[in-house]
């Protein structure tokens, strides 16, 4: 069953077009890449699905016309977005980044019962609760910005270059639990990434974006093993 | 020494009429990056209002909330249709068009209740009452108490509830607020009119002291402005301290240095807001991120 | 002056009706325009300072007050003829600019800006306190300007050409400063400060340069002023006058030098117009005309001009690099060797 489902989308800042007609779609529970060199249009993309980019074109999602509604709308569809470079709030403690992933949702009790489960999976996270965003290490905040993007209950997790700036090992446990999220909850997951071999390991789906265009769809497992688009388009 | 004591009392409670201004000010700075020049101009009208409903027999008390609330309700019009629409424009357009507003409100209480001043009720009791020998009147007090509260209930509104977390989240970051879902406008729209809130509450407790005229918060701005300054722009706390300093170095500035005397003590806080810059570039309690205007 | 700048033959226009336009104004507009012209003078001081340098001053109208002193002072206690005065008023008043702007070495933007107010709003009770030194109150006297024998039927003509002259003055020494490598210098470091450091600029010097000039300016204005009007008094520089010049040179635009005068004649007859639409209504309008303007135009009214202009005739001339992109930075480089 489809959950995303973009159909030509065009996107640009003032005179400049980033996005030309892009169009794709994403199943309920898959977990797809995103892949594209420095430039090439992701993080547009992906500001574009959740409302922040003024974009044209129709986007479907969970079978609801989303193109005329404004991000918090989005939001409490299920498309939860984690921007890239540091995703949080970082004036704010941990526990109140928590507390602003969960901002629409109006019943106490079960923000408590979110954030007690997200900091288990985070333990290093409720260790640190009470202190600024701004004070934790990279990999610690990339983590903050994800489990603050979970705890909207998003359907859809969109996440922009996680691995930007992190060491290598924390990338991995990064990667790791995002495969828990897809294997255990079942949950979709929209990954940008620059380091293609890496994220190709975990995904189902790939596309390549190059210059707004999505030149290449395939099943991750093939293109890892495809030499040529890795070549023409991720110059790897 | 009792002297001593006398001004301080005086001063702390000029300085929380400052503060209070201040901390309208910071929070329109800190939501929208403005400084509001308009602030003190828009309060005054409310004051205005305020008199008039007392003057038409309304009870004082009914009358202060109403206006209360007609203020909110004016602070989100003057968003809505003056701000709102500029949100991106230059710094500079937004400095004359919060000057516009400081001229636009001023004009338009002019218009409707004349040059004339008049006398305002003072909402606390005549009298002082002596504290360790030191006479102090009550409406000092009863100042003081208002800002407390004020500040106080701010202050926990912001630490404590979806509401507050939700404002501070839009004034930090408005991208980020708007990807957890925050309706970013409505909070922007939201500290504007709890400014006029603040801001006429500075203005109905000074008013009693100075007579009500259209021109009477105009000097009361530029002491707002120096203990935002002083406190740190993106801190309503620090708005409180700068404003008590402010008002504080003013008074007894005002009577023990000779060479500055009542003619200038104005330069008394902007001296003292120059040296606490000198050293920390921000204000007391700023952060690093303002510097722009 | 700016990336863009307004076409020529707008500026010979300009040039053209300034020249003929005392022949048919009647003698009390033409001294509005003369004091406008007065104000434009110190606006475009402050547009070196705010447009180019970056630096912010709110007490640009305490200054033009120092300027009239100056020139009253010299004139009343010395008797120097107030034509010799109004260089010694740039001067001085530059000095006074330069300790203005020493906290501005360490300070920029909303607290630079707090602090000049403050003197803005300190300067009108300075002179009442120093009334020895000010005539206090009751002011100081200018004698009226000898007229040459041409124009004994007319000296408001006379005044008028001093005054154009002393304007004309202004925009050459800001066009010399503007289009040499101080100019380079100045928006370097506004746009960058530390690359600017970094490529040999003295932050110190161009900083303390910037203010000296547009204080130099301000006190020629203020000369005019006092010279027009016969009689200074603190009422003149209250701190609303230091706004009003803030508003002048946002208004017409911050980087243009054509817009310090559309700037100072916009707050000298807006609001009279304002005023004869409806007396009682004039400020309504001219708060609303304030914020109208803005919001039509957010790069004030040189800003919009230029924008219809170059729209219609497609005219880009030389951009003159900037250091927020990585391109000008190296067009800056390579300026600079
Ligand atoms: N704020 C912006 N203003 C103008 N152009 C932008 C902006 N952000 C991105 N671009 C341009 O849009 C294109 C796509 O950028 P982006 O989506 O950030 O790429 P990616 O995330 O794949 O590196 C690039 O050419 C970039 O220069
Ligand atoms: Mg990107």
């Amino acid at each position: 069953m489809t959950l995303l489902d973009v159909r030509g989308l065009s996107a640009s800042y003032g005179k400049v077009q980033a996005l030309f007609d892009c169009s794709f779609s994403v199943g309920d529970g898959e977990f797809v890449a995103l892949l594209g060199a420095n430039g090439a249009g992701k993080t547009t993309m992906l500001r574009a699905l959740s409302g922040i980019a003024r974009s044209s074109g129709t986007i479907s999602f969970d079978g609801q016309r989303l193109d005329a509604r404004p991000p918090e709308e989005r939001l409490r569809l299920g498309i939860a977005h984690v921007p890239q470079g540091r995703g949080t709030f970082a004036e704010f403690t941990v526990d109140e980044n928590l507390s602003l992933g969960a901002i629409t949702l109006s019943d106490a009790a079960q923000v408590r019962r979110d954030k007690e489960r997200w900091y288990q999976t985070f333990p290093r996270l409720r260790e640190r609760r009470n202190r600024l965003a701004g004070n934790l290490s990279g990999g610690e905040q990339q983590m903050l910005a994800v489990a603050r993007a979970l705890m909207s209950r998003p359907k859809l997790l969109m996440c922009d270059e996680p691995s930007l700036g992190l060491a290598p090992a924390i990338t991995a446990e990064i990667f790791e639990i995002f495969k828990d999220l897809h294997k255990r909850h079942r949950m979709t997951l929209l990954v940008v990434e620059q380091n293609a071999d890496l994220t190709l390991q975990f995904a189902d789906t790939a596309f390549v974006i190059e210059t707004g265009h999505i030149v290449a769809t395939s099943p991750a497992h093939e293109m890892l093993h495809n030499q040529d688009i890795q070549k023409s388009y991720l110059g790897v | 020494m009792s002297l001593f004591f006398q001004l301080v009392v005086s001063g702390l409670a000029s300085g929380a009429i400052y503060a209070a201004l201040a901390i309208a000010l910071v929070l329109i700075f800190r939501a929208t990056s403005i400084v509001n020049f308009g602030q003190g101009e828009m309060a005054t009208f409310s004051a205005y209002c305020t008199w008039q409903m007392i003057n038409w027999g309304v009870p004082v008390w009914l009358s202060l909330l109403i206006c209360l609330a007609a203020s909110f309700i004016v602070g989100i019009i003057v968003f809505r249709s003056f701000i709102q629409p500029l949100i991106g424009a230059p710094i500079e357009a937004m400095v004359v068009v919060t000057l516009g507003l400081f001229v636009l409100f001023q004009a338009v209480t002019m218009w409707i209740w004349g040059a004339d001043q008049r006398a305002f009720p003072s909402i606390f009791p005549d009298g002082g009452i002596a504290i360790g020998g030191v006479q102090v009147r009550i409406s000092a007090l009863g100042t003081l108490l208002a800002l407390a509260i004020a500040a106080l209930s701010i202050g926990l509104v912001f630490r404590f509830t979806r509401l507050g977390l939700s404002m501070r989240a839009s004034a930090y970051d408005r991208t980020k607020s708007m990807l957890v879902g925050i309706k970013v406008q409505r909070m922007l729209m939201l500290g504007w009119g709890l400014a006029a809130v603040i801001g006429m509450i500075a203005a109905v407790l000074i008013a009693p002291r100075l007579l009500l005229s259209p021109t009477m918060m105009t000097p009361i701005l530029f002491y707002g402005l120096a203990a935002a300054t002083l406190g740190g722009w993106d801190s309503p706390f620090g708005a409180v301290v700068g404003g008590l300093l402010v008002g504080v170095a003013e008074s007894l500035g005002g009577s023990y240095l000779p060479m500055v005397g009542a003619e200038l003590r104005i330069v008394v806080p902007i001296a003292l807001t120059l040296i606490i810059l000198l050293v920390k570039p921000v204000g007391l309690f700023g952060s690093y991120k303002v510097t722009k205007l | 002056m700016n990336s863009r700048s307004l076409p020529t033959f707008i500026k010979v226009g300009a040039a053209a009706i300034a020249l003929i336009a005392p022949v048919f104004l009647p003698d009390f507009l033409l001294f509005e325009v003369c004091i406008a012209l007065s104000y434009s003078i110190a606006v475009l001081g402050l547009n070196l300072l705010m447009g180019f340098a970056g630096q912010i001053c709110l007490a640009q109208g305490a200054l033009f007050g120092f300027g009239a002193y100056v020139t009253a002072y010299l004139n009343a206690e010395f008797g120097l003829s107030p034509y010799w005065t109004l260089p010694a008023a740039a001067v001085l008043t530059a000095a006074a600019g330069l300790a203005v702007g020493l906290p501005a070495l360490r300070l920029q933007g909303l607290q630079l800006a707090i602090i000049t107010f403050g003197i803005a709003a300190a300067f009108p009770q300075a002179l009442l306190k120093f009334d020895w030194l000010t005539g206090g109150v009751s002011g100081l006297p200018i004698d009226s300007l000898e007229t040459p024998a041409p124009f004994a039927g007319r000296p408001e003509l006379w005044l008028y050409l001093v005054t154009v002259a002393c304007a004309g003055v202004a925009v050459l020494l800001v066009s010399l400063v503007l289009f040499g490598d101080t100019g380079r210098t100045l928006r370097a470091q506004r746009d960058n400060a530390q690359i600017a450091e970094a490529l040999g600029v003295n932050l110190t010097k161009v900083r303390l340069w910037a203010f000296g000039i547009s204080s130099a300016l301000a006190g020629l204005g203020g000369g005019v002023f006092a010279i027009l009007n016969g009689f200074i008094s603190p009422q003149s520089f209250l701190a609303a006058v230091s706004i009003n010049i803030v508003i002048a040179s946002i208004v017409g635009g911050t980087t243009t030098i054509t817009g310090a005068f559309i700037g100072g004649l916009f707050i000298v007859f807006v609001p009279t117009w304002t005023s004869d639409i409806n007396l009682a209504l004039g400020n309504v309008i001219y708060g609303l005309a304030l914020i109208g303007v803005m919001m039509i135009s957010g790069n004030g009214v040189v800003g919009l001009v230029k924008k219809l202009v170059c729209g219609m005739l497609q005219t880009t001339s030389g951009n003159v690099p900037s250091l927020k992109s990585i391109q000008g930075r190296k067009q800056w480089i390579a300026l600079r060797k």
